[in-house]
């Protein structure tokens, strides 16, 4: 497995020097992990006043002694589904990426020509796509806990992260997906010969999980441990059928003669 | 030190080759040739152990690439039919990258990059990323790389394509330089004359073997039976002597000079020389056409085609 870290070295010198993944993270990042929850939570006083919101977390909660902090608990649990985001748009943007430059440099021939073995190969896309995606997704976490803290502490004198969800979702749901969005991505480019259609596959890839933060955003449900254990036991399932599907697609014959390469 | 037995493979309902054997022994320089869509791609795809034959059997260096397939990489050097780099890393930092899959030590590694480098004349733009690099810089890089771990056996996919003359004579040297050490050279060309002046025996394929042999014993063959004889006054006036002569099979003439196909020509060219001057012909001068390999190659074609 020497030769897996050899290209997952390699390919992450390159990831870093490229821009087009890195600016949409730290959009991401700056949006829905520091603006975001800073505006919330800093601005939940005067959402307070508005006489819907009240009715809302009676009609919801019941009636409560402390709307404030029922207020930045629904927020918490809203913004807890943001954290799936970086997990699966990570690899999505990571994994076709480190394919298709090989196709385009024409290299995957004399690459495979080295005694590098197909499944080293994929082991160390692979590990391109999700390492990064563990550090910043535990980085983003961090940087979300910390922002909430604060700002929680400001308002209500007391930090509320991180809980046992937040602690599931980062650690054990989004490692999972990632996992599952990186073998698709692996799958995706192999049909794929250029980045940008790759990417606008693995966009529609993630389309589920987008759907899912739009669902809870609706108010259609909210995530509690149940859900998020119910939902890490589903893609657990399904975890090893992606898997056996990329494998045979990084099959030596399979790139050298199905794949569809650049001219 | 290469044998492959009976090598067939097809991609859905294309053969791209059928049922082809060939034997190339330690240090020989193996001229592999035939038209595009031939099946010469396909074959060093095999012979690499990219793709497996669908039935045949490789033996590289007495080991069963389908068994062994990770030591013949190991030992084999491939240079493909496009150069392939790493557009954005330098042109050092590729050659590490490739040489590192192979269990060299790091010294080694750096020795060998600076040798061929320096050898190609690419060391002074070491650091430059490699799509900086020309299509010739490219193509001397992609050797370079295929040379790298020093293997026992180099597939060579058009070496010279996309080399100016300079480099590519400097190329040819270097491939022929290679017997000295005992390297194994499978040289897939189009350039007729490159295989002419580098190979040691040449095969000739369009999908099924069509012939191997030396350039010299495929000279042996009907365009190597060719004479010409100039003479003093017109041609004609000894055609109906010349078809008296029976070691002469074919007879044209053009003007003063006959093309003449001759039986035999080491013992016979002799006799047709001294029968003609012996009845009066007045000869300038009588010369042994020796067939290009591409007048050979083109003919070999042409009758499989005619097939």
């Amino acid at each position: 497995m020497k030769n897996a870290g050899i290209i997952f070295k390699k390919e992450i010198k390159e990831i870093i020097k490229n821009k087009n993944i890195w600016v949409p993270i730290l959009i991401i990042t700056i949006i829905f992990s520091i603006s975001l929850p800073l505006g919330f939570i800093l601005g939940s006083t005067p959402i307070l006043e508005d006489e819907d919101t009240l009715n809302f977390i009676t009609k919801v909660f019941g009636q409560v002694d402390d709307p404030l902090r029922v207020l930045i608990g629904f927020i918490l649990k809203q913004l807890l589904i943001f954290l799936l985001m970086l997990p699966a748009m990570v690899p999505s943007l990571i994994a076709p990426a480190s394919i298709i430059m090989e196709k385009e440099n024409n290299t995957l021939e004399p690459l495979l020509a080295t005694p590098v073995k197909t499944s080293e190969l994929l082991l160390g896309k692979s590990l391109t796509a999700l390492v990064p995606t563990f550090i910043i997704s535990t980085i983003n976490f961090i940087i979300l806990v910390i922002v909430v803290d604060i700002s929680a502490y400001i308002k209500l004198g007391y930090m509320p992260l991180p809980t046992i969800e937040w602690v599931i979702v980062a650690f054990l749901l989004s490692p999972i997906l990632s996992f599952i969005i990186t073998m698709a991505s692996v799958i995706v480019s192999s049909k794929s010969t250029d980045i940008r259609s790759a990417q606008g596959i693995g966009a529609v890839i993630i389309l589920p999980i987008y759907l899912i933060i739009g669902l809870q955003l609706a108010g259609f449900f909210l995530l509690n441990i149940t859900y998020l254990l119910i939902g890490c036991a589903v893609l657990l399932l399904i975890c090893p059928f992606v898997l056996r599907l990329a494998v045979r697609v990084f099959d030596r014959e399979n790139i050298l003669t199905r794949w569809k390469m650049k001219a | 030190m290469i044998t492959a037995e009976n090598l067939t493979r097809k991609f859905k309902d294309i053969t791209a080759v059928e049922n082809i054997s060939f034997d190339i022994n330690e240090s020989e320089i193996f001229g592999f040739l035939g038209p595009n869509g031939a099946g010469k791609t396909t074959t060093i795809r095999m012979l690499s152990t990219l793709i497996s034959p669908d039935s045949g059997k490789i033996t590289i260096d007495n080991k069963d690439s389908k068994i062994h397939g990770e030591y013949i990489r190991t030992i084999t050097g491939l240079l493909t039919e496009s150069p392939g780099m790493y557009e954005k890393i330098s042109a050092y930092d590729n050659l590490k990258y490739y040489s590192s899959f192979y269990n060299i030590p790091d010294h080694k590694i750096n020795n060998n990059i600076e040798k061929y480098l320096k050898m190609f004349d690419l060391w002074d733009r070491k650091d430059d990323i490699a799509g900086t690099y020309s299509k010739g810089m490219k193509q001397k890089l992609a050797l370079s790389r295929a040379l790298i771990h020093e293997p026992k056996i180099l597939l060579l996919d058009e070496p010279t394509a996309g080399l100016d003359p300079e480099s590519a004579h400097m190329v040819r040297n270097f491939i022929d330089s290679l017997k000295k050490e005992k390297t194994t050279v499978f040289l897939c060309t189009h350039n007729l004359e490159e295989a002419s002046n580098l190979s040691d025996r040449v095969c000739i394929i369009k999908k099924k073997v069509i012939r191997i042999a030396t350039l010299s014993e495929l000279q042996s063959g009907e365009r190597g039976k060719r004479a010409q004889i100039v003479f003093s006054d017109d041609a004609d006036r000894y055609v109906k002597l010349m078809k008296e002569l029976s070691e002469i099979k074919n007879i044209q003439t053009d003007k003063n000079k006959a093309t003449l196909v001759i039986e035999n020509p080491d013992v016979s060219n002799p006799k047709v020389i001294k029968k003609l001057v012996d009845s009066g012909a007045k000869i300038i001068y009588f010369n042994q056409i020796k067939a290009s390999l591409e007048e050979i190659y083109l003919d070999l074609i042409r009758d499989e085609g005619a097939k």
